[in-house]
């Protein structure tokens, strides 16, 4: 039975626009609750936690069905891993619910591969990959077929403080690299903030470092487990160890640096200390709306400068990284052609621009990128526009969880990396991981 | 160790107050960060710079409210029949135990002391299996079965040796005043034997709402998923925005029930724990 | 209820009135003792003894939850893996520093506040009791969450309030390093735990006569000769059952690792070991493995304690 949720956008600076809608949430989501709706089937839609973006679609395309189906929403974890964890286990068990699911792009193939997810009718699939950024396009596919529907696109771009960049005397108006901003934080006795936390994150910047330098972390994703060769041993793979050593042993990245993961780092930009950072685009509406509670100065805002990630080898074009969520369906769903026409509502170019402006998640529709109302909340919409054109995705393979951990396990914490032996300790213990010679 | 009443009183004034911040230090320590808004979590201050409510209303009447709520309802429910049936089976073993005669006592009895020192996350995969193919996976059944292997067996204990110190004559005694034996049960029996049962249930809810493997192991939506599993589903305002604020807030309200049931009951847990071997 | 009690009066009550020769009565007490015992028997059984089992099948296979068509039997492959990797050695001696520590030092500080409790004022008493409870009755999780936040580098206090102790400032990163994070995630267990370990041990405080400390004191002994000749050998089998069950459960240590670190930095535990195997990496045969490893360990505790230092369980925790 659906509860109706007066929802409260907290201390966001669409306050306004998420406020006072009551969401149709499914707050009991009990067993049998989609088939037994009589006329009006339920969907059930897992979704990542967000500022109530998905909730509120949801109810947008379930009006908008005009009562063909209602889409209730589930919650998922807020990590990626657990995220996986989650629907990896219903599939696997083989639940009916799974109508539509809100999937991390490096998981795909990992559901695609032993046929949980339902395949994508051809039209609908002609509708929404036609006009689609390429990395997320990528990210839904698997053995090149497209096998979820990109829904949003996520990428880092580097965030610097003005005053800072300036005092340094960086050109920020052409690419700078990681060398450049370890020189100048170490000058000016600032921070670079980065993720060297022992998580997801770990993973997304090395994946970044080791793309940005040339390389790949799984050069042949398709392969079966035994059969998977990794590129981490490698001459990008040890650019890459050398940049978080650095980071790591001089102190750039600050005290906590080994537990440091995205909000703690935009925490660290915005303090005395901030100066240059790798992060998504959450970081502009959380900062303004520090600055509207007032627990930030108002100045701060004014000094924040964006572009793109920075590069690993001068001139080198970067490869910064790639999140975002694509939208499958499960392969035991009891309506996936309905699923499959709920989803063309939510990914709509309109609604994308909606959950930008309001969630702060960017498009994988590079049309959403020209609503006046994107443009006006997100100023630097451009700078994200070109860098998810450049963004690589992570791994594309159904070993991906093991790969992910493993290097976390050897990349962390970062003072600990050896630019000499950690790529290749790292490749190797992953190489015994999937061939089930150890543990992770 | 002579001393005057005033410096013994003194003293133990002081050995309280220390016993007392020991025990209820972390608690203060989460409550004051529940008050805490958003940009003051990293103030590095023990008190909230100003007191505020936010984390409150996100998971009572926010975003979060769903998933706080039917976590709570979850909770309460599971717990509550996972003690009862707990509370009722182990009744009938330990009255069993303790006034009859038969084989395999012993039996039973180690029975529920290797069960209370299985690891509970040895279980957690073949369950995992099991329900996924069964059906019992993520609902609230799913959790109160092996709840069940979590309060059994202390409630068995617990009760069989509260049954062994009640003065069973008594209820003969009644049946030659002329009580029928329901009577003489009921009379004679029950009022003895109540607090022993009462108290065995505290006990046995604290077990149940204490579980957190079972909970995340064994649930993935918001059908059966228990307060301590729910933590970890908590967000800040974005996916990558650290909900600190909201945990909190949360551990304090499913703290409350503990604390009343302790303040209330303080004694009975006491003599539950150590079957009856202090004297208030 | 009401027939069970009629036939259990027709029994004749006293379990001491049985006869050798099975009567009637003896063999309807029998009977009826089997029905009220069986069910929570066999549900208890059922719960622990059924999965075990079901686990060490699956511990002979190779075989990934999102890859069911790849099963396949390796026999003892999977443990060959475990017992040869020094992850699983590593995370058994973190388990084991745990347990040990957390035992000595819950043993210590349970023992003074049973003390406590033992001698307070009357007036205290209730007050004493009901703070020490707090602990006790707390959810693991939340304690683990406050511990962690009052440490944590970003959102912690503990920093700040005790910089001035060398080795502490504010950029100390308690939870990225192995030394400082073991010890917040003991000091956690500890303060949850030992609310626990101290109530068993008020109750062995009570069984010591209270004449033979009387007639200590008579002849002069001092209260550490009182404490050690007189009090720890007559409550010798309590301190026992609370150790073992303190350790026993020390091991098995979960929720305060997870929620502080997840096992990074060299702090996952056996328990950790395997839910990350089996729950998070889907590898169902590899899990059970750790999991079947992880039971022979608590077993084996358990077979030392009672074969080495001859502990009595059943009748400790009977309490007659």
């Amino acid at each position: 039975m659906p509860q109706g949720a007066k929802h409260h956008g907290r201390h966001r600076i669409r306050k306004s626009a998420a406020a006072g809608f009551a969401l149709a949430v499914g707050a009991t989501l009990l067993a049998g609750c989609s088939s037994d709706s009589g006329s009006t089937p339920t969907l059930t839609w897992y979704i990542n936690p967000d500022d109530g973006g998905q909730a509120e679609l949801a109810k947008r395309c379930t009006d908008a069905s005009n009562g063909e189906y209602t889409i209730e929403t589930s919650l998922l974890p807020n990590d990626a891993p657990s995220q996986r964890e989650q629907l990896a286990r219903r599939l696997a068990a083989g639940d009916t619910s799974m109508d539509i699911m809100s999937l991390d792009p490096p998981n795909v193939p990992e559901y695609a591969e032993p046929g949980y997810l339902a395949p994508i009718p051809d039209d609908v699939r002609e509708r929404t990959t036609a006009n689609v950024l390429e990395g997320a396009l990528a990210g839904a596919t698997w053995k090149d077929e497209v096998v979820a529907v990109p829904f949003w696109a996520n990428t880092q771009i580097l965030w610097y403080r003005k005053s800072v960049a300036e005092a340094a005397g960086l050109d920020m108006s052409q690419p700078v690299t990681w060398d450049q901003l370890m020189e100048a934080v170490a000058s000016q006795d600032k921070y670079l903030s980065v993720q060297g936390a022992r998580a997801e994150s770990m993973t997304v910047w090395v994946n970044a470092l080791i793309e940005s330098g040339g390389g790949q972390i799984v050069e042949n994703p398709d392969a079966s487990a035994d059969e998977i060769r990794l590129g981490i041993d490698s001459d990008a793979g040890k650019k890459a160890a050398e940049i978080v050593s650095k980071i790591g042993k001089d102190g750039l990245g600050g005290p906590g640096l080994p537990t440091q993961t995205e909000n703690f780092s935009m925490i660290q930009f915005q303090g005395d200390k901030g100066a240059f950072m790798v992060n998504y685009p959450f970081v502009w509406p959380a900062t303004n709306a520090a600055v509207e509670e007032g627990s930030l100065p108002a100045s701060l805002i004014d000094d924040i400068g964006w572009a793109l990630y920075p590069q690993v080898n001068e001139g080198e074009e970067t490869a910064p990284p790639l999140g975002g969520i694509n939208l499958g369906v499960g392969s035991k769903s009891k309506h996936p052609d309905l699923a499959y026409k709920a989803i063309e509502c939510i990914v709509s170019p309109e609604n994308q621009a909606y959950y930008f402006a309001s969630n702060g998640n960017p498009p994988s529709n590079p049309d959403a990128y020209n609503d006046p109302e994107v443009v006006d909340t997100f100023p630097m919409a451009g700078t994200i526009r070109e860098s998810l054109d450049l963004a690589k995705p992570r791994p594309q393979t159904p070993y991906y969880n093991e790969i992910s951990t493993g290097i976390q396990q050897t990349w962390t914490p970062p003072q600990d990396v050896n630019p000499d032996t950690t790529p290749g300790t790292s490749q190797q213990f992953i190489l015994e991981v999937l061939k089930g010679e150890r543990l992770l | 160790m002579e001393s005057s009443p005033i410096r013994r009183r003194i003293t133990w004034t002081i050995i309280s107050i220390l016993v007392i911040v020991y025990a209820l230090f972390p608690v203060a320590s989460i409550f004051a960060t529940s008050f805490k808004l958003p940009s003051d979590l990293t103030s590095g201050t023990f008190l909230p710079t100003t007191w505020s409510t936010v984390n409150y209303e996100q998971i009572l009447v926010g975003d979060a409210q769903e998933l706080f709520l039917s976590a709570l309802r979850n909770s309460i429910g599971i717990s509550l029949i996972a003690t009862f049936i707990a509370v009722v089976l182990a009744t009938l073993c330990a009255y069993a135990i303790a006034r009859l005669d038969f084989p395999g006592k012993k039996l039973v009895l180690t029975t529920a002391l290797g069960v209370s020192i299985f690891p509970v996350i040895s279980i957690v995969t073949p369950l995992f299996n099991l329900w996924r193919n069964i059906g019992l996976y993520d609902t609230w059944l799913g959790l109160i079965i092996p709840y069940l292997s979590l309060t059994l067996p202390i409630s068995i204990w617990t009760l069989a040796a509260f049954f062994r110190q009640i003065p069973w004559e008594l209820e003969q005694a009644a049946q030659v005043d002329g009580a029928t034996t329901w009577q003489a049960f009921r009379k004679a029996i029950v009022p003895l034997a109540a607090p022993g049962v009462f108290t065995t249930a505290i006990i046995a809810f604290f077990i149940a709402w204490n579980d957190f493997v079972y909970g995340i192991s064994l649930t993935s939506t918001s059908a059966a998923r228990p307060v301590p599993a729910a933590l970890a589903f908590f967000t800040g305002a974005s996916q990558f925005e650290a909900p600190t604020g909201a945990i909190s807030a949360a551990a304090i309200i499913v703290t409350i029930p503990v604390v009343v049931l302790v303040l209330l009951f303080q004694r009975q847990i006491v003599s539950g724990l150590t079957q009856g071997a202090v004297k208030g | 209820m009401s027939t069970s009690v009629e036939t259990r009066a027709a029994a004749g009550g006293s379990p001491k009135g049985r006869k050798p020769g099975l009567s009637d009565r003896a063999r309807a007490e029998r009977r009826l003792g089997f029905w009220l015992a069986g069910p929570a028997f066999i549900i208890m059984l059922a719960v622990t003894a059924y999965p075990i089992l079901l686990a060490l099948w699956d511990s002979l296979f190779k075989y990934r939850l999102t890859a069911p068509d790849d099963r396949q039997f390796v026999f003892l492959s999977n443990y060959a893996t475990i017992l040869t990797d020094e992850v699983f050695w590593r995370d058994l001696l973190v388990t084991v520093l745990i347990t040990v520590v957390t035992v000595i030092i819950e043993l210590i500080l349970g023992f003074a506040l049973a003390m406590v409790m033992n001698s307070a004022l009357k007036a205290v008493r209730g007050w004493l009791r009901t703070a020490i409870l707090v602990p006790y009755g707390i959810i693991t999780v939340v304690s683990a969450f406050a511990w962690f936040y009052a440490f944590d580098i970003n959102s912690g206090y503990v920093n700040h309030w005790f910089s001035w102790v060398p080795g502490i400032s504010t950029d100390l990163n308690w939870f990225a390093d192995f030394g400082t994070a073991i010890t917040v995630i003991m000091a956690s267990e500890i303060w949850k735990t030992t609310p626990f370990i101290s109530l068993l041990l008020l109750a062995g405080l009570a069984q010591v006569p209270g004449e033979l400390t009387e007639a200590a004191e008579v002849d002069g002994a001092t209260w550490w000769q009182r404490f050690t000749r007189v009090i720890v050998p007559n409550m010798k089998a309590a301190i026992m059952v609370a150790v073992l069950f303190r350790a026993l459960d020390a091991f098995r240590i979960f929720d305060n690792v997870y929620i502080m670190t997840k096992g990074a930095y060299g702090t996952e535990t056996l328990s950790l070991l395997a839910y990350r195997t089996s729950i998070t990496r889907l590898e169902i045969g590899m899990g059970s493995a750790v999991s079947v490893l992880l039971f022979l360990c608590v077993i084996l505790i358990c077979f030392i304690a009672i074969k080495l230092f001859k502990v009595d369980l059943t009748g400790a925790r009977g309490g007659n």
